[in-house]
């Protein structure tokens, strides 16, 4: 296990694209503290703000510190582990397409921005654009796994493409906006206008007081989908908290959005299902 | 003592304008210009380039790209993940940072326009409202000397001049607009097309003789009287048309048309790939070439000239004047559309599009561009373009060159795209190979001469001292993507693909004499229906860098 303790106080945006347990599983560690990362524009060796220590070779990092200011850790990475021991900064896991990162704390915006495949567990609160596509892309994440124990912000899911996304708190507006298939789950509270503009998909409001759906939804029917109990099931075996009522709820399926394809669907709880179409 | 001189001594020189195919020469550089030789033989030169072995060429002219302005702009701001996936351009000691993609930013597209061994370039579609800002780009866009057309095939004032019979009015307005923008000639896109599609919805003009209502003007009445007042105010360059029916099936027949309607004035037709289709009405399955019958007509009238507009295969960023065409390209390829209407001048489509080698008509349209390389008899008015970034990048000059050189790595090229392209267009059976003397032609001698820069396009005394030098490679997409160095007025500005001295380059224009009664009328014109007043939109020649007025003939 390499060890990577940040001991840097800079107002200035510390970024460590390129620094994932592939690239320096092999490098020794007098290599690695040499690795250059950027320090705003500036490329400054990581030793400069990281104390480095430990064994690369199994292909895990455990990342310590106040690393809020510092992003894109994990970014890219295509295997191994990475823990990230305190609050993360931007773009985590970014374009990930395996392995396994761990915030056990809170991560700001942009968490699994496209990622391809693998897993994310943030164990606090997240910010905006969980899994979603960056600004002008024609698709968002195309595979793997996020979860949030906590709640985000706005744009969760923006274009997704295929993969699944769980948020076990809140979340903000436009949850699912764009989507073009995979499934987001959200068991807290969801902000206005969920899954504007999908193709295809699902968007699950799993929580309380959902907020009105768009017009262009139609609800369908009333069941108990097969699928979303092997989703649950699947998300309590990667250790997330799902909670109890939501195995056995009946579920209201609205079938849109129509201004555009109108193949997606938005799950929700129909006990609270009269309250959304009120 | 200094002697001023700069010598590249001993390469294999090309020099089409004075008939030099590949001899050993000495080429005498002082204060940016070429000279003769020194006569006394004791002058020793404060540099010299040992080009022994080495290939010299004028530096490269592209006379059709879209570099600047508004539309530009556009695209590189609604291109947010092209640019993010794209080599980054890092700053240096002496270089700024920039980027790339399919439309680079200001300081890259000069740093990679010098990098390849081009030293000037022409943006082709500039609405004159925005010239003020290009001026300002072209200042950031260093190593090359830039220019740009002025679109004036959809300006009201020039069709209701037409409209009105007035051809001295139109005359003056032409004369003072380029003036005013400090621009070099008349462009014209998709004539009264745009106006239509600007009024109607979906609308255009399919055809030469249809009526542009409110004006009641036709596109050849258009290209008849612009091309015809470019004539009488003896601009350097011809009117530079886009012809109608861009990218439609059967379109050849307008471009046959066209051709015919400029009679024996000059006329430049750009792109000409994307106008060059047989086939029914929007029927792509019977889409084909017509290469052959236009390059026949192109060949037997010496007052016209061509731009190819090669198509590349892989993503790009179509831009456009041509409003219409813009919708069309964004339905087709179902991606993201911008839209403008530019006032009383033009309009402007962008659409992200992709070239893929496994469809047909992506495979026809790179077919076809290829066709007019290879079919022209005289290269000296067929121009290498991609009509960057619309067919492909201007970076892609190097393979194209490769395309036409070497005909076993064309034919290698012909086998990985749709098998259909062999009974829909005579590339397979054609066999020529260029030269690098014909290179030469197609790539700054001719451009040159067409644009009617005297000081570009070879390397006799007076000419700029635009060099590019070659390393001689078998492959040849490697010895042009990368020349030895490169010489910009006088200055190394690229050696072994370092920018050593990043010039900020001149800019080429026309000042036409016309008659200055047509300010007060275009004064009013401003007052009535612009958005910014008249006195604030002319270009003062203190507002521009360095720059270079073209005189007329």
């Amino acid at each position: 296990m390499l060890t990577l303790r940040y001991k840097a106080e800079t107002p200035i945006p510390v970024e460590v694209e390129g620094l994932t347990p592939s690239a320096v599983r092999t490098m020794p560690l007098a290599e690695i503290e040499r690795f250059e990362i950027f320090h705003g524009n500036r490329k400054r060796p990581l030793a400069e703000f990281f104390d480095v220590s430990g064994d690369p070779s199994d292909a895990r990092l455990e990342f310590e510190g106040s690393l809020s200011g510092v992003h894109w850790i994990g970014a890219q990475m295509s295997e191994g582990e990475v823990h990230i021991r305190g609050d993360a900064g931007r773009h985590v896991g970014s374009e990930m397409t395996g392995g396994t990162i761990h915030v056990h704390g809170n991560a700001s915006d942009w968490v699994g921005g496209e990622m391809h495949g693998g897993l994310i567990h943030v164990h606090g609160h997240a910010g905006h654009l969980v899994g979603s596509a960056y600004r002008g892309s024609r698709l968002g994440m195309t595979g793997g796994t996020i979860l949030v124990d906590g709640s985000v912000g706005n744009e969760v899911g923006l274009t997704l493409r295929r993969g699944l996304v769980a948020i076990g708190g809140n979340c903000g507006d436009f949850v699912g906006a764009n989507m073009i298939a995979g499934t987001v789950l959200v068991f807290g509270e969801s902000g206005n206008r969920p899954a504007a503009g999908m193709r295809r998909g699902t968007v699950g409001l799993l929580g309380g007081h959902p907020p009105a759906l768009l017009v262009t939804f139609r609800k369908t029917c009333v069941c108990k989908p097969p699928v979303l109990r092997l989703a649950l099931a699947h998300l309590q075996s990667l250790n997330f908290l799902v909670p109890d009522d939501c195995w056995d709820a009946d579920y209201g399926v609205y079938n849109g959005d129509r201004v555009t394809v109108g193949r997606g669907e938005i799950l929700v709880r129909e006990s609270q299902a009269a309250r959304a179409s009120a | 003592m200094s002697s001023g001189f700069f010598k590249v001594a001993g390469g294999t020189v090309y020099d089409p304008v004075h008939g030099i195919n590949g001899e050993r020469r000495d080429i005498w550089i002082r204060d940016g210009k070429i000279v003769d030789a020194p006569p006394a033989p004791d002058v020793r030169p404060d540099k010299t380039i040992d080009a022994s072995g080495l290939v010299v060429m004028p530096g490269g002219v592209d006379m059709h790209c879209h570099i600047a302005g508004p539309k530009v702009n556009s695209a590189r701001k609604m291109r947010p993940e092209d640019k993010r996936k794209a080599e980054k351009v890092v700053r240096t000691a002496g270089t700024r940072s920039g980027t790339m993609g399919s439309v680079p930013s200001t300081f890259a597209t000069g740093y990679k326009y010098a990098g390849m061994g081009y030293t000037t370039a022409f943006d082709a579609a500039i609405p004159p409202l925005a010239a003020r800002h290009v001026h300002e780009e072209f200042e950031d866009t260093p190593c090359i000397d830039k220019g740009f057309f002025v679109l004036m095939g959809n300006n009201h004032f020039v069709m209701q001049s037409i409209q009105r019979k007035e051809p001295e009015r139109l005359r003056s307005f032409i004369a003072w607009l380029l003036g005013a923008a400090k621009g070099y000639t008349p462009k014209i896109v998709n004539p009264g097309g745009v106006e239509v599609w600007k009024q109607l919805p979906s609308g255009n003009v399919h055809g030469l003789d249809e009526n542009v209502e409110h004006f009641g003007v036709t596109a050849r009445q258009i290209i008849e009287q612009v091309a015809r007042a470019v004539e009488e105010l003896r601009l350097p360059h011809s009117v530079h048309l886009h012809c109608n029916n861009l990218g439609m099936p059967g379109n050849w027949r307008t471009t046959l048309e066209t051709m015919k309607t400029f009679g024996d004035s000059r006329g430049h037709l750009s792109h000409i790939q994307f106008h060059s289709y047989g086939g029914g009405d929007a029927d792509e399955t019977t889409f084909n070439s017509k290469a052959k019958e236009l390059v026949e007509y192109v060949d037997a009238h010496p007052n016209l000239t061509v731009d190819v507009g090669q198509v590349l295969f892989g993503e790009t960023t179509t831009m456009t004047a041509d409003g219409p065409l813009g919708y069309y390209l964004s339905n087709a390829f179902k991606s993201k559309w911008f839209s403008s209407d530019t006032e009383m001048e033009s309009g402007c489509g962008i659409a992200p599009i992709e070239y893929k080698n496994t469809s047909l008509v992506h495979s026809l349209q790179w077919a076809i561009g290829l066709e007019w390389y290879l079919l022209a008899k005289d290269p000296w008015r067929v121009v290498m373009s991609t009509d960057h970034p619309n067919g492909g990048s201007f970076l892609a000059y190097p393979q194209i060159i490769q395309l036409l050189m070497d005909r076993t790595y064309r034919h290698d090229m012909l086998k990985q795209v749709h098998p259909a392209v062999l009974e829909r267009s005579t590339l397979g059976d054609l066999t020529r190979e260029y030269s690098l003397y014909e290179i030469c032609i197609i790539t700054r001698s001719g451009p040159a001469r067409i644009l009617g820069l005297p000081n570009k396009g070879h390397l006799g005394p007076g000419a700029d001292a635009d060099i590019t030098i070659y390393t001689p490679n078998d492959d040849k997409t490697k010895m042009f993507e990368m020349p030895r160095a490169v010489i910009k007025s006088g200055v190394l500005i690229v050696d072994q693909g370092e920018i050593r001295e990043p010039l900020t380059g001149k800019l080429l224009y026309v000042a036409p004499e016309y008659d200055r009664g047509i300010e007060s009328d275009v004064a009013d014109w401003f007052e009535k229906y612009y958005s910014i007043r008249f006195r604030n939109y002319t270009v003062p020649l203190d507002y521009l860098h360095d720059a270079e007025e073209v005189r007329t003939a």
